[in-house]
């Protein structure tokens, strides 16, 4: 996994840094469209056509028929068949599915459990947060791709073991986040006040706290996302995730490895897929984060 | 400072015991016999038996556990049930070819990532800069292993220009060696120098609005010479540490890219060990791994810690 | 999006151009090694000796003689009496260790170290007349000691569950230095014939320590390195008894990916390909002038087996109704790409006993349907359970669907191989159906096994075996002929075709074995061209 930011582990000590959070709001307004929309634009694209395969593909994705098999893309098969002879197009349109399927479940773990976690650990005592935070940070030694693999090896491997692999790897990210932010929160004045009013730390951050960093958490989510499918799709590629037949991008790279010199398209169309899915997802999250009130930034979540 | 480092080599050992154990247990359940594997398909239960118990694989999981870790501070990691190997040599010679791949893959992502980053920052706000941001973004988003299977496509099978996999080691043929080090190297890179020139531009962006390089800048510097003369080490401090990390990313990272080019490093070894079922081998390379990753965080932290003074302070 | 798609295109041919560019540099410093052996020897004369050439540019480590061969499946390690793993005999069967009769290309048994052999009339005597003047590589001369040395460690230490075959001798008796008489516990066929598989190899009795890292044997080769999982160095043995191999060095190399191999082959980093395994990838070698594409058969059955502990499998007419419903012929083009033979039964062409039965049973998804609507199986769903070898995984999913059109619904589930495989299918019988290549030569003895993994138990079929192992070679014939006509009309399993034996060869190496006969790969008959 090329995966770049915080989820392969370490780096999640150091997110990566914004598109200039503290340049300004004029920077901001002038470069957040382009970031947003074309990120947003991709990431509804991909969606639309996950949902479209529920209802209609061009071609059923899983009929194998010998005799179409590898042929060049043509005005019944717009992308050409595999060597099964299966529309290849009408299996991108699935593979979308089992895509956004991994990223919802994996990020939704993270999210979930991460988050709480996150802010527990910013608002508990001191000695408490600072154990939790420290077998966090072990967690982040687990990366994705070792977790998967050790998961599909004990309990054999599928799309579910790889999104819970690649959930759990990134809950520390998430709580980390949450963590920073959550800190920040409390010495806010106000929060100062709430507590000076006799407020707990606990009740502080479910009343302030959760609807502040709530930015952050979706900034995450949305990078965490891209991750989540280029993790899927190493996974599969390896065949650690996404089983055959049901069509993955990962897989569909990996089956279409021993063609890439007959049929390139083959190979080519997978691979721009998952390009355009981590691109969108990525860019989304830039565009997102620009938006972001700058004292929010998570710059260095050790405090 | 020394109370310090006494408290963060402390959680450092703390970590790698736990994490033993978290590997231990959770890989204690793996299905398959691997004697039976080693013994092939019409072996007698009794010789299973045999090998279960000179393998030691019969006795309760903590005795196991308590042998494997008593081993692991001295580098014996046990014997692979498969092969009979002796496994600790195996992961030293396995991990050096890791290693050499996964310095070459740092090697190029940095010539692609400095100049790109800082070209990107300093045309900030300009149509090259934004290309450039651009470009990393698409970078970012290529899978390592699908730059890998254009490579070969491309440069080893439709242009013969370099092999397409395997491996040479240095001491054998050097310059067979490069050769065969190149293109995975570039495929690792390559994505890899996307990751790292977005965090050398906002890097570079950050230094940019310093004071220091303002009034360098008052003093008649053009921005190109100011940031040459004082921004650069300004901006190596945050991107030397980001490097550390990342090599701990890009070694998990390079599994992929080793099975793509056939390259017996450490991935190659971990997943020929899980479809063997070789238990003590995957521990083994797992351990090493979640090792790696920690020590490096490690020594990032000593490092910031020793360089920032700013930190040093906070802390 | 469309921009998108663009700057993604112009990143990938930046990176390229790139690589290019430094693949240029390092290319350089090989030719240049050209003139420097020119200016060491004699520049004109080119054809003086070849022999004198080699081995100068030999003692820099690059041996212009030598030959790289790529193979799939790596060997974990060197000692095939432990380890099951058919990449082992492969690599040093005949060619490092020698058996006393190894199996020729026609399938017939040959002498090697035996000069050689007399059978007794009732097949329990077998008198084994040794080559003379053979040493084993560490020195030891070969005899009737080391004979009977190596087949008692056999019987004693071999840990395999092939070595089992051996168990049926009852006395090795060195008559003299050359002189080896075994004798049978009971009258077997088949003895033999195993004596040409690895446990047929001869070990010297001072050789047998650290096998896993070292061989010592009397063949033309010796193992000079062995990288585990990359690659095993031979070279010549200069003190080979019989006729010298052509190729000086010889390099087996690995590569765990099958697809990674057809590219060592593109890019000219092997001379040949042991077994290829990304069969699609072949229209590459044939378009290529370059490239030889050697299409020859091999014994490997891939077989969809039927576990008959299953209550599903009880009836005759739901087996009969899945052969039925599967086109085997468009299984064999998306598993192996086109290439291979339709088979009706559990015998390769190759056998003497072969009978075509390809028609029982065709492709009739309708006469399928009906079948499992009277065997009252209308909603089957089965558990599909396959090892993640390419071809496994290929013909599975084929299957599936055709399945599917019957109203089958058989899950996938892939397990690792060999390690879960083999425990939970093969060990375990926790499977309904699953999908493998079985290379064993004559296997379909296995269907008078009621413990192997199909559990398929037929007593007309045990007995007939049976009587063909202790019978003379005409009962054995006729009783094998039968066997394969009662297996294929019982439905006991699916035959989805043999697999063939496909190699790829550049111009420099001729006489490549066409056939993948017993278990290794000869590199004896090679040749230089």
């Amino acid at each position: 996994m090329s995966t770049p930011q915080p989820l392969s582990g370490p780096s999640g000590q150091v997110p990566i840094p914004g598109e200039d959070v503290s340049s300004g709001a004029t920077m901001s307004r002038r470069s957040l469209p382009a970031s947003l929309l074309v990120g947003a634009g991709l990431v509804v694209v991909i969606a639309v056509v996950a949902l479209v395969s529920f209802l209609w593909t061009p071609h059923d994705p899983l009929l194998v028929q010998g005799a179409q098999r590898l042929q060049g893309p043509s005005g019944e098969f717009w992308f050409g068949t595999d060597r099964f002879g299966r529309d290849v197009f009408s299996r991108l349109m699935y593979g979308a599915r089992t895509t956004l399927l991994v990223g919802v479940v994996a990020v939704g773990i993270a999210g979930l459990i991460g988050t709480p976690l996150g802010v527990l650990m910013g608002s508990s005592p001191r000695v408490i947060g600072e154990a939790v935070m420290r077998f966090n940070d072990l967690l982040l030694a687990f990366p994705a791709l070792l977790l998967a693999v050790m998961f599909g090896a004990v309990y054999g491997s599928s799309t579910l073991t790889a999104m819970v692999a690649i959930g759990i790897a990134t809950i520390p990210v998430f709580a980390r986040v949450a963590r920073s932010g959550t800190l920040q929160v409390l010495s806010s004045d106000y929060a100062l006040a709430a507590r000076s009013a006799g407020r707990t730390k606990l009740a502080i951050a479910v009343r302030h706290v959760l609807p502040n960093i709530s930015g952050l958490v979706i900034v995450q989510a949305s990078v965490s996302f891209a991750i989540a499918v280029l993790a899927e799709a190493a996974l599969s590629f390896l065949g650690f995730g996404t089983q055959p037949p049901t069509p993955s991008w990962g897989r569909m790279l990996q089956e279409a490895q021993e063609l890439v010199a007959v049929r390139p398209s083959q190979a080519v169309a997978p691979g721009l897929a998952i390009a355009l899915a981590v691109l969108g997802f990525n860019l989304l999250g830039d565009g997102l984060r620009d938006r972001l009130d700058p004292r929010l930034d998570d710059r260095r979540g050790t405090g | 400072m020394l109370v310090q480092l006494t408290k963060r080599t402390l959680l450092l050992l703390a970590s790698l015991v736990l994490a033993s154990v978290l590997v231990f247990w959770f890989l204690s359940v793996l299905p398959g016999d691997p004697a039976q594997v080693a013994l092939g398909t019409g072996a007698t239960p009794e010789a299973v038996a045999e090998m279960q118990e000179r393998f030691g694989t019969d006795r309760p999981l903590t005795v196991q556990y308590l042998d494997w870790v008593s081993g692991l501070p001295v580098g014996d990691f046990g014997v692979s049930y498969v092969t009979g190997a002796t496994i600790g040599p195996l992961i030293v010679d396995r991990l050096m070819v890791s290693l050499w791949l996964v310095g070459a893959g740092m090697l190029v992502a940095l010539v692609i990532a400095v100049p790109l980053g800082t070209l990107s920052a300093v045309h900030h706000r300009r149509p090259l800069g934004t290309v450039l941001a651009g470009v990393s973004q698409v970078g970012i988003a290529i899978p390592n292993f699908l730059a890998g299977i254009l490579l070969i496509g491309l440069v080893a099978v439709s242009w013969r220009l370099l092999p397409a996999g395997g491996w040479v080691p240095p001491a054998q043929d050097p310059v067979e060696f490069l050769r065969r080090l190149l293109l995975p190297a570039l495929a690792l890179g390559i994505i890899e120098g996307a990751v790292l020139a977005r965090y050398v531009r906002s890097t570079v962006l950050n230094v940019l609005r310093e004071d220091f390089l303002r009034t360098a800048r008052a003093k008649g510097l053009t921005p190109a010479r100011a940031l040459v003369r004082h921004g650069l080490r300004n901006a190596a401090v945050p991107v030397v540490t980001i490097l550390g990390l990342q090599l701990a990313v890009l070694l998990v990272g390079a599994v992929v890219v080793e099975r793509v080019f056939v390259i017996p490093g450490l991935g190659s070894l971990l997943l020929d060990g899980v479809a063997n079922r070789d238990l003590l081998l995957v521990q083994g390379v797992v351990m090493v791994l979640v090792l790696a990753v920690l020590l490096l965080n490690y020594l990032v932290d000593v490092l910031y810690t020793a360089l920032d003074p700013r930190l040093r302070a906070a802390a | 999006m469309a921009r998108s798609v663009r700057t993604i295109l112009i990143g990938l041919a930046f990176a390229l151009v790139l690589a290019a560019c430094d693949a240029g540099d390092t290319v350089d410093p090989d030719e240049a090694t050209d003139p420097v052996d020119d200016v060491d020897g004699e520049p004109d004369e080119d054809d003086t000796d070849d022999d004198v050439d080699e081995d100068e540019v030999a003692d820099d480590g690059e041996d212009v003689a030598g030959l790289s061969i790529g193979f799939a499946a790596e060997p974990a390690s060197l000692d095939f009496s432990t380890d099951d793993g058919a990449a082992i005999p492969e690599a040093l069967l005949v060619n490092v260790y020698e058996p006393l009769v190894k199996i020729d290309q026609e399938g017939e048994i040959v002498p090697v170290l035996a000069e050689s052999y007399e059978v007794s009339d009732d097949n329990t005597v077998y008198d084994f007349y040794l080559e003379e003047g053979v040493t084993f590589s560490n020195g030891d001369p070969f005899d009737a000691d080391a004979v009977a040395f190596s087949i008692e460690r056999v019987q004693q230490d071999w840990t395999i569950g092939l070595a089992s075959q051996m168990d049926i001798v009852e006395d090795v008796e060195v008559v003299d230095d050359l002189h080896a008489r075994v004798t049978l516990a009971e009258p077997s066929n088949n003895w033999l014939f195993s004596m040409t598989t690895r446990i047929g190899a001869m070990f010297s009795p001072d050789g047998v320590d650290g096998l896993d890292e070292q061989a010592i044997g009397t063949g033309p080769y010796l193992v000079d390195d062995f990288a585990r999982g990359d690659r095993i160095d031979l070279v010549r043995n200069d003190d080979y008894w019989g006729e010298a191999p052509d190729f000086n060095d010889v390099t087996l190399r690995y590569f765990g990916d099958p697809n990674a191999l057809n590219n060592a082959m593109l890019a000219d980093d092997i001379d040949l390909i042991g077994t290829v395994q990304a069969p699609e990838g072949l229209s590459q070698f044939e378009d290529d002038d370059r490239f030889e594409v050697i299409e020859g058969t091999s014994e490997g059955q891939v077989v969809l087996s039927f576990n008959h502990d299953r209550e599903v499998f009880e009836d005759q007419r739901v087996r009969q109704a899945i052969r039925q419903a599967i086109d085997r012929e468009s299984v064999m083009e998306t598993s192996w790409g086109g290439y291979g033979e339709l088979i009706g039964s559990m015998v390769p062409p190759t056998d003497p006993w072969y009978e075509d039965l390809t028609d029982v049973h065709p492709y009739d998804p309708e006469a399928a349907e009906a079948l499992l609507e009277e065997a009252g199986a209308g909603d089957l769903e089965l558990d599909f359970r396959v090892p993640n070898l390419p071809y496994a995984v290929n013909a599975a999913q084929t299957v599936q669907s055709q399945l599917a059109a019957v109203g089958i619904d058989a899950e996938i589930d892939l397990l690792e191989f060999p390690a879960v495989w083999l425990d939970e299918v093969f060990t375990e019988g926790d499977y309904d159906m699953s999908v493998i290549n079985h290379v064993e030569p004559r296997d379909i003895a296995q269907y008078g096994n009621p413990d192997f993994y199909w559990a398929y138990d037929n007593p007309e079929v045990q007995d007939l075996l049976e009587e063909a192992d202790r019978g003379d070679e005409e009962t054995f014939a006729e009783n094998y002929r039968e066997v394969a006509r009662i297996i294929s009309e019982d439905a006991a399993s699916d035959w989805l075709f043999l697999a063939p034996n496909l190699m790829v060869a550049n111009e420099r190496v001729g006489g490549v074995p066409e056939n993948n006969v017993g278990e290794m790969f000869d590199l004896t008959v090679l040749e230089r061209t």
